[in-house]
């Protein structure tokens, strides 16, 4: 940079030399021709175009040239001191001019790139008010400092929080924007809030201005700006500019972060209202009438009209098993929709395993009645740390299934047994079993075979809600048959904690 | 009958459960008064005070638990909620103060008249002194603190018997994991459910003849134990 200055001026002295000898020879042609005797003034007209131009140097270079030349063109050697005071006078002139003249200009420059630079951080600040999201922040940001500051940009913004989409970023900057070893390094030491800003010079000298983007917090990324070769009372100059249009984007950066979570607080809340709603309606709306049917029809049953005649007793039975069913479709739905919104938060307890199998089959009964049920549960199992309601209720699913798609009149085994350091609950059925196929499907959400479709109705939730409200509670679901119409088992398996309750360690009297 | 109809008062703001809940209640051979808000509850409870009360959470001008709390500040009635499914953590609310059960709706009408009942005969064994609790085969004597399983002694620890005791009071009807807690080891041991745990499996062994099947000492899950009671001497009701 140095180095280029001398050139300049160098330059700049040859060109005013050249300009004073075309003047001498103007001057000379004036002096010839026309006879004119005082020409002195033809000089200072250059001397002014240099300080103009070129700048202070070649201006006095050119002043001196001009009063060497005015005297040779103009005054005898035995002049008179009034004519010497004439030349001194010139000198001093022309020095002065030039001197006005190359301030001037400096004035005008400084004034031109005040302007240029204003303009830039106006449309800078224009495209931030307009930038809708973080985005296109970061584009402006990059936009600005290679447009008008022509600086070699690298963002590195979190949340792009793994290195591939660092590089990612880093090449929608162009090739050319390779970040040194070095620079890497402080890039890094800044993003881990080690240091707001660092300079660095990489090894082909050029230094690297590295600054959090936000001096509040590092969480609107970090940004490297090659600044070239700069001299340090150059660099603190660009440092204010580049801080100026920093502070600019992090404010908006800050004002949309705020504004975006706002937001979706507010969204969440609204669907969270309009779901609430729904859901209570739904409960309410569908499980009232529910309530009043089955109801209605366990009275009916028992009134000595119904009571006395089986046809009508299985009539009432009919509609009760079917309002029943109902019921739990609704309560499926519910289910469902707690899933989907991560609502399922379990009440763990410590609970007797054969307690969740009698409740979930007690609650079945009605639908197992046309079946064997065989009882295989361990005694002294071990105590689980689950929530039992939930636990309870996937089992009940299972059990469900298992009357559903096996015929009237076959056995379901129902099992609880210590397996290693598990525990599992299983139904095993003799029915319509699964295929390979359906056994992968098996508890994918809506996953109904067509076999299954063809012979009974439901809608697919159950198993995928038994899968996870048992998943909620540490454990899993498996499926397995040895293929179609020979039977399917579902097994529950939980996981059974090394400091499980013993009775060894009774609370005891 | 020579005793007078026991009074049932339905509260609920639904026309078609209270329809049902008559017909079922009546053919029971109760005297039924219905409800239609907490305030009309308030009033009807003053006017003729009922044998027994039930109580549809959901009501349009007040909330369940406050007509239960309001209640309970002068009368003893014994009480049954309807309520729906799902919130284990209300029931027990509603039971720890004062609810005597719950029926989960959709409900029939049998598994509501068996929890009434039972809430009824306590109401008469804490007037009429009488000591014999039975459960099935087994037959609890809470005046000799003596405990038989088919005619024969068993053998209970004390805090076996507390519990058993507890439930025996409370027969027929849930009592929750948090009362007995309290009532055998003490308030700080309320959240100490693995203790209630233990003590069941090792009472079933002694009570039940399939511990793995109990049908004396059943359990409620998320709420507590409940002693069972052997269907009443009535039309089977479904």
């Amino acid at each position: 940079m140095h180095f280029d200055t001398v050139k300049r001026e160098l330059r700049g002295i040859a060109l005013a030399i050249v300009l004073i000898a075309l003047t001498t020879l103007l001057a000379d042609a004036l002096v010839h021709y026309l006879g004119i005797r005082r020409g002195t003034v033809i000089y200072l007209l250059t001397v002014l175009i240099c300080g103009w131009q070129l700048g202070l140097l070649p201006a006095l270079v050119a002043a001196v040239a001009g009063v060497l030349g005015s005297a040779f063109l103009f005054y005898n050697p035995n002049a008179q001191p009034s004519e010497l005071l004439d030349l001194a006078l010139f000198l001093i002139v022309a020095l002065v001019t030039s001197h006005l003249a190359n301030s001037m200009k400096q004035t005008t420059e400084l004034a031109r790139k005040r302007e240029r630079e204003m303009s830039g951080l106006y449309a800078f600040s224009r495209q931030l008010a307009a930038a809708p999201s973080a985005a296109e922040i970061y584009r402006a940001i990059e936009d600005h400092l290679a447009t008008h500051a022509q600086r070699k940009v690298a963002l590195f913004v979190p949340g792009a929080a793994d290195s591939s989409k660092e590089a990612g970023k880093e090449a929608d900057q162009g090739g050319d924007t390779a970040v040194p070893e070095r620079v890497r390094a402080a890039i890094t030491e800044v993003q881990g809030g080690k240091s707001i800003e660092a300079n660095v010079t990489d090894d082909t000298g050029n230094v690297w201005h590295v600054r959090r983007v936000s001096q509040r917090t590092p969480d609107f990324g970090v940004i490297a700006i090659d600044l070239g070769r700069v001299p340090a009372n150059e660099a603190a100059d660009v440092h204010q500019r580049v801080n100026d249009m920093l502070s600019d984007a992090a404010d908006t950066l800050e004002r949309l972060d705020v504004a975006h979570a706002l937001d979706q607080a507010k969204m969440r809340s609204e669907t969270e209202l309009l779901r609430e709603a729904l859901i209570g309606s739904v409960s309410h709306e569908l499980r009232t009438p529910l309530a009043s049917i089955l109801g209605a029809a366990t009275v009916l049953s028992q009134s000595p009209a119904v009571a006395n005649d089986e046809r009508l007793t299985s009539l009432s039975g009919v509609v009760r098993d079917e309002a029943e069913r109902l019921n739990n479709d609704i309560q499926n739905l519910l289910d469902a929709t707690r899933i989907s919104r991560e609502q399922i938060k379990p009440r763990m307890e410590w609970i007797e395993p054969s307690d969740i199998v009698n409740s979930a089959l007690e609650r079945r009964r009605r639908r197992l009645n046309g079946h064997q049920v065989r009882l295989d549960l361990d005694s002294n199992l071990p105590f689980i740390y689950v929530d039992p309601v939930l636990i309870e209720q996937a089992f009940a699913q299972v059990v469900d299934n298992a009357a559903k798609y096996s015929p009237s009149g076959s056995t379901i085994t129902v099992a609880a047994k210590r397996n290693g350091q598990g525990l599992v609950l299983s139904v095993a059925d003799t029915g319509v079993g699964l295929t390979d196929e359906e056994s992968a499907q098996i508890g994918e959400r809506f996953f109904r075979g067509p076999r299954h479709a063809a012979t009974t109705s439901g809608s697919g939730l159950g198993l995928w809600i038994a899968k996870a409200f048992v998943g909620a509670n540490g454990g899993r679901i498996e499926a397995d048959s040895a293929g179609v119409n020979r039977g399917t088992t579902i097994a529950i398996k939980l996981p059974v904690a090394p400091n499980a309750p013993q009775q060894e360690t009774d609370p005891d009297d | 009958m020579t005793e007078p109809a026991p009074v049932v008062l339905v509260i609920d703001d639904e026309i078609q459960i209270r329809r049902f809940l008559r017909a079922g209640l009546e053919l029971d051979g109760f005297l039924v008064q219905e409800a239609e808000t907490g305030a009309d509850a308030m009033r009807a409870v003053t006017l003729t005070p009922p044998d027994l009360v039930i109580l549809d959470l959901g009501l349009p001008d007040m909330d369940g638990a406050d007509v239960l709390e309001r209640l309970r500040a002068w009368s003893n009635v014994p009480l049954i909620v309807l309520s729906v499914r799902s919130n284990e953590a209300e029931k027990v609310r509603l039971l720890e103060n004062g609810a005597d059960d719950y029926v989960v709706k959709p409900f029939g009408m049998a598994e509501l008249l068996a929890r009434a009942h039972a809430a009824m005969r306590r109401q008469v064994r804490a007037t009429s002194g009488e000591p014999v609790v039975r459960a099935g085969p087994l037959s609890i004597d809470l005046a000799a603190r003596f405990v038989t399983i088919n005619g024969e002694r068993v053998i209970l620890t004390p805090k076996e018997y507390r519990l058993l005791q507890i439930l025996a009071q409370h027969a027929g009807n849930v009592v929750t994991h948090q009362f007995l807690l309290k009532e055998i080891w003490g308030s700080p041991h309320i959240h100490d459910t693995h203790y209630l745990r233990i003590f069941v499996r090792k009472l079933r062994q002694k009570i039940e003849a399939d511990p793995t099947q109990p049908r004396i000492l059943l359990t409620e899950l998320g709420i507590g134990y409940r002693l069972a009671l052997p269907e009443p001497a009535r039309p089977a009701v479904v």
